[in-house]
């Protein structure tokens, strides 16, 4: 398990981290969400050492995050690096090596690799001549090349097609299976909704909401209906543990939210008093509900 | 979800040694591999193949020539003999026939023909040691010939003329040696700035690589600065020695199979303080401008923050030039000493001057001395700054940088 605890961080007189916590276990894809400059590049590196914290700790499986959890971690930082000059197949075999590997593991994880990425054939060219969604693959290959038991990826799907996108989740859902966890951080919700276990939403260098996707949609026993009726705008207007959450769609449907101990018949009986329902539908939140809701708290 | 993590192979721990290893020999075999090191070597190659076969066609004539002699003029090859003994030089005497005496010199088989007492033919002029052989000889003849025809004996009439030479007591002998001592040092002071220069700058070079691709991250997250920096240095020193190495070997393979030096401590010692101060300066050079290179994040801002120490080895080199041609001036013998200034100044000094064991014990130790000194400021500042990316840092912020 890896555990992130009250991690701070200032940069002169702006605090990029302001007492984050937060933990990912093993075999969890944990998404990383947050608005620009919240602080997620931040924690990801001081996770890696290439960054120290002013105060706080990570810990790996219980104990302080040393130089050797470090190396045995895949990482994959914001600003893509790589040598441009170098050969995709030698340089994944270094990066291999000097995480540790002996050459023939180094040499059979590089070649398994290119493979599974769908890039096997230019692995005698040098990075420099990919195209960029290529070198991200690349990209990704150097971070899982030493096989880790932990991945930190920041914003590892930008720029990818969504074949890319696939190839990638598909290669870090093989290695979710075999226990790794998986932070990751990214900005396409969508993506992180459909990929994750868990995410984390972090605003100003705090973490504002952290859980299971499920479990953060249904937070507080809000329940959303969206409901069309046949009447003027306003007929839910004051109905007692009612929220009009929407304006009208252009259909006239509104999407409303239940406290927890109001009963959703209650409301149908208040709709079809009010004209013909149409529709009358439980809806979940997205995630990018959940992202407005917690960044605009 | 949470399921346990099977387990796998660990990967052994990898020391430090280790990765100054790996990343050692990444620098050794990319670079050397480089198209652009490749042509680099082979024009080396070329130009030092070239001096040395040039220099020794140029001075080739010198020392030895091919003479032709006909009719009554071959009663001159004892003579002739004689007097090239005299004056050092080696004379290949052949009896020809006039008409083939006449092809053999116009095809440059034959330096020079004597067709008969006091008539000789060249190509284009006779100069220098042959014509005063020749002359000698074939006044011999002519003399001869009179003595006969008064009917004098000449034998009689040689022993007669026949004196010691002239016995000559210098105060203040030259060394027979020296120059070509000094022209080797002035080959080897050039070449001694181009490759600690050349590759010090290529360790600057790489530093700002790793940083303007940001792949120092990636490396970072692995091995510590340290062992990056001393893999780096030592990868590209050793391709540097290596080159060296073998441009040294090849130039004096051909340099004695031509003739034009001879395998002896006027070859040796100069090599050895060439290659011995290639390893003091590169190291001292390498690190400073790793230091240095740390502090910008892209290849253009390299010349700013480099110029300090461009200029100290600019000036080692023209004070070296001059300390080659003045090797025993009081301030040679001090440049020789000091470090740096020493990297370029103390070859050829030591090769063409006056030089005690001391002066250059001290200025081996001083030099260790610096290296170490500087590699541990600059080890400090490479690691406050290699990771911070943008505008330059001021030396101050990298100093400070390491406590991040
Ligand atoms: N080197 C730095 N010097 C000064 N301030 C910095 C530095 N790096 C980051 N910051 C500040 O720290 C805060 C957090 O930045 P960080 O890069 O962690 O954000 P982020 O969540 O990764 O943003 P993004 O989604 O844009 O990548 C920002 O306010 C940023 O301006
Ligand atoms: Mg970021």
């Amino acid at each position: 398990m890896l555990e992130i605890l009250e991690l701070r961080k200032r940069y002169g007189d702006k605090t990029a981290l302001d007492g984050l916590s937060f933990a990912v276990r093993p075999g969890e894809v944990f998404g990383f969400v947050g608005q620009n400059g919240a602080g997620k590049t931040t924690t990801m590196r001081i996770v890696l050492g290439v960054l120290a914290a002013d105060a706080g700790e990570v810990r790996w499986q219980g104990r302080p995050m040393d130089a050797a959890a470090r190396r045995r971690t895949g990482y994959m930082p914001e600003e893509r690096g790589l040598y441009p000059k170098m050969r995709v197949r030698d340089q994944l075999v270094y990066l291999a090596r000097l995480h540790g590997l002996p050459a023939d593991r180094a040499e059979a994880s590089t070649d398994a690799l290119l493979e599974q990425l769908g890039i096997a054939d230019r692995g005698a060219d040098k990075v420099e001549a990919l195209s960029l969604g290529n070198q991200q693959r690349v990209q990704l290959a150097a971070a899982l090349v030493h096989e880790p038991d932990l991945l930190v990826l920041d914003e590892p799907f930008s720029g990818l097609d969504p074949v890319g996108v696939d190839v990638l989740a598909a290669a870090l859902r093989a290695r979710v299976d075999t226990g790794v966890p998986v932070v990751f951080s990214s900005h396409q919700l969508e993506l992180v909704e459909r990929l994750c276990d868990s995410v984390g939403i972090i605003k100003d260098g705090r973490m504002v909401a952290a859980g299971g996707v499920d479990e953060l949609r249904s937070r507080g026993g809000v329940r959303r209906l969206r409901v069309a009726v046949d009447a003027p705008a306003g007929w839910a207007d004051g109905l007692p543990g009612v929220r009009v959450a929407t304006g009208a769609a252009p259909d006239g449907a509104v999407v409303l939210e239940l406290a927890p101990d109001v009963d959703d018949q209650a409301v149908l009986d208040a709709a079809r008093r009010a004209g013909r329902v149409r529709e009358f539908r439980p809806v979940a939140r997205s995630l990018v509900d959940l992202f407005r809701e917690a960044v605009a708290a | 979800m949470s399921a346990p993590a099977p387990t796998r192979p660990q990967a052994p721990e990898l020391s430090s040694g280790a990765a100054v290893r790996l990343v050692a020999r990444r620098e050794f075999v990319e670079r050397g591999r480089d198209r652009s090191f490749l042509v680099s070597t082979a024009v080396t190659l070329l130009i030092l193949l070239a001096v040395t076969v040039i220099s020794q066609l140029a001075g080739g004539d010198d020392d030895s020539y091919d003479v032709g002699l006909s009719g009554a003029a071959t009663a001159a090859a004892p003579g002739l003999q004689a007097q090239a003994e005299a004056l050092d030089v080696e004379i290949d005497v052949r009896d020809v026939s006039p008409d083939e005496a006449r092809t053999l010199v116009r095809d440059g088989d034959l330096d020079a023909a004597l067709l008969a007492p006091g008539s000789a033919v060249v190509k284009e002029e006779l100069e220098g040691t042959l014509r005063a052989v020749l002359e000698q000889a074939s006044a011999a003849l002519v003399g001869e010939e009179r003595l006969r025809e008064r009917g004098l004996d000449p034998a009689q009439v040689r022993a007669a003329l026949d004196v010691e030479p002239l016995q000559i007591e210098a105060l203040d002998p030259p060394d027979e040696d020296a120059d070509r001592r000094q022209g080797i040092a002035f080959v080897g002071t050039l070449l001694l700035y181009g490759q600690v220069f050349g590759y010090g700058f290529w360790v600057a070079l790489g530093v700002v690589e790793e940083k303007s691709s940001r792949v120092v991250e990636v490396l970072l997250a692995t091995v510590s600065p340290r062992a990056l920096l001393t893999g780096k240095i030592l990868g590209i020193g050793l391709l540097g020695l290596a080159q060296l190495l073998a441009l040294a070997v090849v130039g004096v393979t051909v340099a004695v199979a031509t003739g034009a030096v001879d395998l002896g401590s006027e070859v040796v010692t100069p090599l050895a303080l060439v290659l011995g101060w290639f390893l003091l300066g590169y190291a001292f050079y390498a690190t400073a401008f790793a230091a240095a290179a740390a502090r910008v994040s892209r290849q253009e801002d390299l010349q700013n923050v480099t110029t300090p120490m461009t200029l100290v080895i600019l000036g080692s080199f023209f004070a070296a030039i001059w300390a080659s041609s003045s090797p025993d001036e009081p301030l040679a013998r001090v440049l020789a000493i000091v470090p740096p200034f020493s990297v370029l100044v103390n070859p050829p000094r030591t090769a063409a001057g006056d030089v005690a064991a001391w002066e250059i014990v001290l200025a081996v130790a001083l030099m260790v001395g610096a290296i170490v000194a500087l590699a541990t400021f600059a080890a400090r500042l490479y690691e406050g700054a290699v990771l911070r990316t943008g505008a330059a840092l001021s030396w101050r912020e990298a100093w400070r940088g390491r406590h991040r």
